[in-house]
């Protein structure tokens, strides 16, 4: 069952990445497109994978996030209420085959051999992580004084 | 559930997303969006070790065109003053008929 609301959720927020036209909320839904993938990844037992995924989807997000910010024009009308419904909708639709029809006949588990704890604190995939975070704070705090700059704010 | 039809599935919003949106940072969207289908495929297809092998690969490649979208995105946003592919071909082609 999780992993269905997973798989749900991740083409949701991939619909919502493309489909919004404002820079902020397009990021914000790719950012959850990037943890989605990586706790489908970490819940099969691709650990790497997931510690990979997520510290490169960390990066660039930040990078987006200020580039989108400083470099993007601000669309002329806001997205309405109904169009992310729209999407959301479309979304739940588009994810609905995923969920319910098979091809392979498997479900695509993998096997590890490697436990969470060892791939994050043995094999020092914890750090990585750690450096993830970091970054990503200091482009949101960035961000945030770009944006106050930019609104005449002190 | 099928992590097939999963990739499939992004693989055509990504798809869709590259030919329909002029917007320079909704194509680097797009273009993560399928990055993100082929590693899903490798990760759950091709087993532990070999399939995180490939993954690693995969992401270098992805890093690499990132980067080069980032870097036309700084330089049209410079030069041209938008993002809009759609218009900066539009200005190019006027730029050239008054060179002419």
């Amino acid at each position: 069952m999780i992993f269905e609301i997973l798989s749900i959720g991740l083409i949701v927020s991939a619909c919502l990445a493309l489909f919004l036209d404002e820079v902020v909320p397009s990021v914000s839904a790719l950012a959850g497109t990037f943890i989605f993938i990586s706790v489908i990844y970490a819940l099969n037992g691709a650990i790497f994978a997931a510690v990979f995924q997520f510290a490169i989807g960390i990066g660039t997000i930040a990078v987006l996030f200020l580039s989108g910010e400083m470099l993007s024009e601000k669309p002329k009308k806001k997205t309405s209420q109904l169009t992310v419904a729209g999407i959301i909708g479309g979304g739940l639709a588009l994810s609905l085959p995923a969920v319910l029809l098979s091809v392979s006949g498997s479900t695509g588990a993998v096997f590890s051999e490697v436990s969470l704890g060892d791939a994050l604190w043995n094999m020092r995939g914890f750090d990585v992580v750690l450096q993830g975070l970091v970054i990503m704070t200091i482009a949101v705090g960035i961000f945030i004084v770009l944006y106050k700059k930019r609104s005449g704010g002190k | 559930m099928d992590y097939i039809i999963l990739s499939i599935i992004l693989l055509g919003i990504g798809v869709y997303g590259l030919l329909t949106k002029r917007h320079l940072l909704k194509i680097f969207i797009s273009v993560e969006l399928i990055a993100i289908a082929a590693t899903l495929n490798f990760v759950m297809l091709a087993g532990q070790g070999l399939g995180e092998a490939f993954l690693i690969l995969a992401f270098s490649t992805d890093t690499a065109v990132s980067a080069v979208i980032l870097a036309l995105l700084v330089v049209i946003s410079k030069k041209y003053g938008t993002s809009d592919i759609t218009e900066v071909v539009k200005m190019e082609k006027e730029s050239e008929v008054e060179i002419d």
